[in-house]
């Protein structure tokens, strides 16, 4: 399974595309893209990279636990978070930073 | 110190006024990321794991106590309080803001600093011996002509785009304590038959990937051949270097390839066209720039000396301080005074706001307004008074700045990993964090004595983990950081590349590891004067191998 994110433009912050199309904070409001979802990540990916406003936009694999999403990479548990030494917030969107496809 | 001319201070304003047009241009859509990623790299501007990054430059590590306070606002006003010093001698703001980023470079205009040249295929920052023009060992102070090859290498038409980025690193005195031989090129001050004074160059050094150790190019280059003899090097580099493959583009991999003789021979012709040229540098110039770095006014002082053993038992604390963190001065009664940045648990290299402003006042106050940033992440004072030392001391104690373990276990070079940084296999940040708290007691650190430890999170070696007398490496296997451990690197002019001894490590694994090399130092050196690099020397691989990993 699949996520896409991203850092906005503004801030830099991690984002990822929830189901209602809105680039957000919240992992766990990420939308999960299974085999069958091909069209609909590809026409997703799209619509982001025409907004101009999502930076470093990735594919990530997840798994889905107890219905948590799990990213597979240590990487992505860091971008959700934040830094974990020293441990900082991680980076929040400015009022202008609410993207949607 | 250097001040901007008219032209400088032009160039960088002009340049912050293009840049902020572009970040306009990007923000209402008129420009593409691709489009604009190569012009925000050019002014510094990364994008991190969390955020931008913005590395601004420290020509040659040194710093005056006005453009201390600017970091110290920039960390408060438009980032999280602090900033981190690398081992380029730079600052990175982790935190930054797209929209803030032009007011920010307006800011370091306005105190004659900037971010250009980085980041990009160009000639970076020039880093240099964080106690020049103060140490006692020195035959020259290498800042006047670091200051014109910063002048002849910024925006340089022909090399702005060359195969790789390129590091030059100089030391005017016998000791290195730049890593010259680590870097594209090293430059080391010496003298030739007739006593003049003229530069070693030393070409193909380097870390990441595939670490070398630089080889001798010229024994001897007079000043005024210097920028001759770079230019004809550039050259050389940028018309045969490899740009078919990232990995292979460096210089050092063209020395390996085509060998030193070969490359000495095509440098030496192109230098044989270029010399007395336009490139040829005035002596009337070398004065006028060595005159922005003229000594300070020196007091005449009748206390010569610190009594460090006496201090030592009225007050331990500062009497370890001043045996670890004092530099020999040309002057007497003057010394270069080390700001240790490692606390114990802390992430090294980090300095908040509050701690620029107490350190620029300090500057100010007892150090002829001039501070230096080191490649090992720390600050220093490079012209303090003996006499005025209880007084910084104090200063430091109340703002935990007063770590008394320069060159010790705890005074750790570290690169932000996977914490912060994208290119990162593993996180580089906690290791030293636990490392410092595991030898955290003065008296084990005494015990230890100097031992340099070097932190990467990733195998491009910003943490200069290859050079460590303990070298560790994060890497990612199968989902999980470990970490490689390296014995016998050294960064000096005693230059070798650490020993990979076997297998890597789990976080946790690590102290422990760690603690099992220095045991075995201390059981098997000759006395405590035998530093663990020489042990290691002495000894060779085995026994530390079998202190990782058992006997066989
Ligand atoms: S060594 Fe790797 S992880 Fe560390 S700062 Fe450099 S690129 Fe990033």
């Amino acid at each position: 399974m699949e996520i896409l994110t991203g850092n906005e433009l503004m801030s830099g912050a991690t984002v990822y595309l929830d189901s209602a199309g809105t680039w957000v904070e919240e992992l766990q409001k990420a939308r999960v893209f299974g085999k069958s979802d091909l069209e609909a990540k590809e026409a997703a990916i799209a619509a982001t990279k025409r907004t101009g406003r999502i930076n470093s936009l990735e594919v990530e694999t997840v798994t889905v636990k107890d219905g948590r999403i799990v990213p597979d990479r240590l990487r992505e548990h860091i971008r959700a978070t934040g830094p974990t030494a020293p441990v900082f917030d991680r980076q929040h969107l400015d009022e202008d930073g609410h993207v949607s496809i | 110190m250097y001040r901007y001319d008219e032209f400088d201070a032009a160039f960088v304003r002009e340049r912050t006024q293009q840049f902020s047009d572009q970040v306009r241009r990007r923000l209402s859509g008129d420009m593409s990321e691709d489009q604009f990623r190569p012009l925000r790299l050019m002014n510094g501007l990364y994008l991190q794991l969390h955020a931008y990054m913005l590395r601004i430059a420290v020509p040659y590590g040194t710093v005056s106590s006005r453009q201390m306070r600017m970091l110290a606002h920039i960390a408060r006003s438009y980032d999280r309080g602090y900033g981190h010093f690398t081992t380029r001698q730079n600052i990175q703001f982790n935190w930054p803001k797209l929209r803030d980023i032009p007011q920010i470079l307006a800011d370091l205009a306005s105190v004659e600093m900037h971010a250009i040249q980085t980041s990009g295929n160009c000639i970076r920052n020039i880093t240099t011996d964080q106690f020049a023009g103060a140490a006692a060992d020195e035959i020259i102070d290498p800042r006047p002509v670091a200051e014109i090859l910063r002048q002849w290498s910024s925006l340089h038409p022909e090399f702005s785009f060359l195969p790789r980025k390129f590091k030059i690193a100089m030391t005017g005195a016998t000791t290195d304590r730049a890593a010259i031989r680590f870097h594209d090129i090293g430059l080391q001050a010496t003298t030739n038959d007739l006593g003049e004074i003229g530069w070693q160059v030393w070409v193909g050094g380097g870390l990441g990937r595939t670490p070398m150790i630089g080889k001798l190019l010229s024994g001897y280059v007079a000043h005024e051949h210097l920028l001759a003899y770079l230019e004809s090097t550039l050259r050389v580099y940028n018309r045969y270097g490899r740009r078919d493959n990232k990995y292979k583009a460096r210089i050092k991999i063209l020395v390996h390839e085509e060998g030193i003789e070969s490359i000495r021979e095509q440098v030496e012709a192109e230098f044989a066209e270029v010399k007395g040229g336009v490139l040829t540098l005035p002596q009337a110039e070398l004065d006028r720039i060595s005159a922005y770095f003229a000594a300070p006014q020196y007091e005449l002082v009748n206390a010569r000396s610190v009594d460090v053993a006496r201090e030592k038992i009225l007050n331990p604390f500062y009497g370890r301080w001043l045996e670890r963190n004092l530099n020999a001065h040309r002057q007497p009664g003057y010394v270069s005074v080390t700001i240790s940045l490692k606390p114990v648990g802390g992430a090294p290299g980090d300095a908040t706001d509050t701690q620029m402003e107490v350190v620029a006042d300090l500057a100010q106050r007892y150090s002829f307004d001039e501070l230096r940033v080191t490649h090992e992440q720390n600050l220093v004072l490079p012209h303090v008074k003996v006499t005025d030392l209880p007084a910084i001391y104090e200063v430091l104690v109340k703002n935990g700045l007063a770590d008394g373990n320069a060159g010790q276990i705890t005074d750790i070079i570290c690169c932000p990993g996977l914490d912060f940084c994208a290119l990162a296999n593993a996180r580089s940040i906690p290791i030293a964090q636990e490392l410092t708290r595991k030898f955290e007691s003065p008296e084990r650190q005494a015990e230890i004595g100097d031992l340099k430890i070097k932190i990467s999170g990733c195998i491009n070696a910003c943490g200069h983990h290859h050079v460590g007398h303990i070298g560790i490496l994060g890497v990612e296997k199968k989902g999980t950081e470990l970490y490689q451990i390296t014995v016998g690197g050294d960064a000096t002019e005693k230059a070798a590349i650490g020993d990979i001894l076997g297998h890597g490590f789990v976080a946790e694994e690590v102290p422990n590891a760690i603690e099992r090399l220095v045991n075995t130092y201390i059981a098997r050196r000759e006395s405590p004067a035998e530093p663990f690099i020489a042990a290691y020397r002495r000894l060779g691989k085995e026994p530390f191998k079998e202190a990782l990993y058992g006997a066989n």
